[in-house]
């Protein structure tokens, strides 16, 4: 690395650090006098971001360390809304941030030395089917979708997992850029998504159904399969309103919230008065009401965090997840092997796609979806698995920087 | 005294947050500026006899020519003698017409020609080794001990 380069990241690692600070010493004293809980929760952070950054940087000479500072500033933006929302969700929060820094730790250094996996797109699909079919069969129901899976008071999310199982199943069917077998592979796709139709989680199908559209397109470069994959969506759509009760409500309330604000718009509305309230600067840190957004800490924590810091703030938190999707995109680019590039991609585009449908969803451009913020909503497996993709990303960068044994 | 502190606090967050945005661009800016003119290396360089080291771009013109890429200066060498280039993820030779010829392990290139490691490139005269260039690296080390 650059010595100038070097000299940038330590310094945005340093603001985020002070960041940290400056945001646990203001909430030390939100009740008046001063507890120093947050400032605990703070520094440990700070350790692990210290820890994290220079530890992965010896070992890893050739990684890139942007990956890494970039998902710690938004964590830490997520653990300060949660801190501030609800003090309890945030220390479990903090403790899933340690076990993500250390998925990403073992995920990066495994992908480094990534025993080039030979088993093929089946397995990947086997795993795939399996993941999502896991919670059909004994999952719990929770927000009105059968995908999580109880294990004594912990929850977990299947479909986070397949997220990059189905990112491999699609990257190494594609790996020739043509699509072998027509017939197979678009029957695979189908089960991959009848399976999370079945779940009940509608947000999670649209997500596999665009990213697997976008990888298709960047493998194959064919037009034709888009505009009708773009049709096929319509057509999906259309029949979700008229079939499943649940997209109804969705879409009514997004074309109209103010129709019914007690009832169906309720959540939408709340989060668009969040957002008027936050104006340009925002109402500074403690001074929104939270509590008035239903499932804040999840699905609506963008507009918590829009209401305390602003169309500024909220404006330069899109950014960095822009960001973070441009240095996936530009290790995507730079690979030559086929397999590890769509693979990248895949991981890349499951992100971008997550980001845009949940944003797009609280500020009204798009309707509500359940899916998480990654990096910022509460959620274990979603951390967790934020953290684990972001790791096969970095050692997907370390491989192809470490010289390539074969094209 | 709370509301006031985070009042004031909210600039000072806006700005440090923006002061983050603003190196990272800058980092984005630089790479791809980066990208366009600075030529990538492959990984492998030339070794000469003297044990002078070439690095090999994407693309490199060997010759006498003060405009290739890699100037020898030889009698036995043409102005542009021969061309090292990357298609795909391989390394081809090509010969660029020249008066003495291209050798690659003795064997005259008459067509672009892929390149293994430890190959033996002769120019007219000139023997060249085809190399990692972390093998040499590697090597060098062991010189010390």
């Amino acid at each position: 690395m650059e010595p100038r380069t070097e000299a940038i990241y330590n310094k945005n690692i340093a603001i985020t650090a002070l960041v940290g600070i400056l945001a646990s010493l203001l909430l030390a004293f939100k009740e008046g006098v001063f507890s120093p809980v947050p400032l605990y929760g703070s520094l440990i952070f700070i350790l692990i971001l210290f820890i994290g950054h220079f530890l992965t940087n010896y070992l890893f000479p050739n990684q890139d360390p942007a990956l890494f500072i970039l998902c710690c500033f938004i964590s830490q933006l997520g653990l300060i809304m949660l801190y501030r929302i609800n003090s309890e969700s945030a220390l479990k929060q903090l403790i899933w941030f340690g076990i993500g820094f250390f998925l990403y730790f073992i995920s990066s250094f495994v992908c480094r030395n990534w025993i080039e996996i030979k088993v093929g797109s089946l397995i990947f699909f086997i795993t795939t089917a399996a993941l999502l079919a896991s919670p059909l069969l004994f999952g719990v129901e929770l927000y009105g979708s059968k995908s999580w899976i109880a294990f004594d008071n912990v929850l977990f999310q299947p479909s986070e997992f397949a997220k990059i199982t189905f990112s491999l199943f699609l990257a190494d069917s594609l790996k020739n850029h043509k699509i072998e077998k027509p017939i197979y592979f678009f029957g695979q796709i189908f089960v991959v998504l009848a399976l999370l139709a079945l779940a009940r989680d509608l947000g999670g199908a649209m997500l596999f159904y665009f990213a697997a559209l976008t990888i298709i397109f960047a493998a194959t470069s064919r037009w034709d399969l888009t505009a009708l994959g773009l049709i096929g969506a319509g057509v999906a759509g259309i029949l979700g309103y008229q079939f499943f009760g649940h997209v109804r409500v969705r879409a009514k309330a997004w074309l109209n919230p103010w129709e019914d604000v007690p009832g169906k718009g309720y959540q939408i509305v709340q989060s668009l008065f969040a957002i008027a309230e936050g104006g340009f600067f925002g109402t500074g840190l403690g001074l929104g009401r939270p509590d008035y957004i239903p499932a804040v800490t999840t699905d609506f924590i963008f507009s918590a965090f829009f209401e305390e810091f602003g169309f500024l703030g909220a404006a330069a938190l899109i950014v960095v997840y822009f960001l973070l999707v441009y240095r996936g995109i530009k290790i995507s680019l730079s690979i030559e092997n086929s397999f590890l590039c769509l693979s990248a991609l895949g991981i890349t585009v499951f992100f971008g796609i997550q980001i845009f449908t949940i944003i797009g969803g609280v500020i009204k451009l798009i309707p509500m979806t359940g899916v998480t913020l990654p990096f910022m909503s509460y959620g274990g497996s979603s951390m967790v698995m934020s953290f684990i993709s972001l790791g096969i990303l970095n050692g997907i960068k370390m491989r192809a920087s470490g010289g390539e044994a074969d094209g | 005294m709370f509301e006031l502190l985070s009042r004031t606090l909210r600039y000072v967050f806006i700005i440090l947050i923006y002061y983050f945005l603003y190196n990272f661009l800058k980092i984005m800016i630089a790479d791809l500026r980066g990208e366009k003119t600075q030529p990538k290396e492959t990984g492998f360089i030339l070794l000469d006899d003297d044990g002078n080291r070439y690095t090999l771009f994407d693309i490199n013109t060997i010759g006498r020519a003060d405009d290739a890429d890699i100037i020898i200066n030889d009698p036995f060498i043409s102005s542009k003698h021969a061309l090292i280039f990357k298609r795909g993820s391989k390394l081809l030779i090509q010969d660029l017409h020249s008066t003495n010829g291209t050798f690659l392990n003795n064997k005259k290139v008459t067509r672009p020609l892929r390149l293994k490691e430890n190959d033996e490139i002769t120019l007219g005269t000139k023997k060249f080794k085809f190399l990692r260039s972390e093998t040499l690296g590697a090597e060098d080390r062991s010189y010390l001990q």
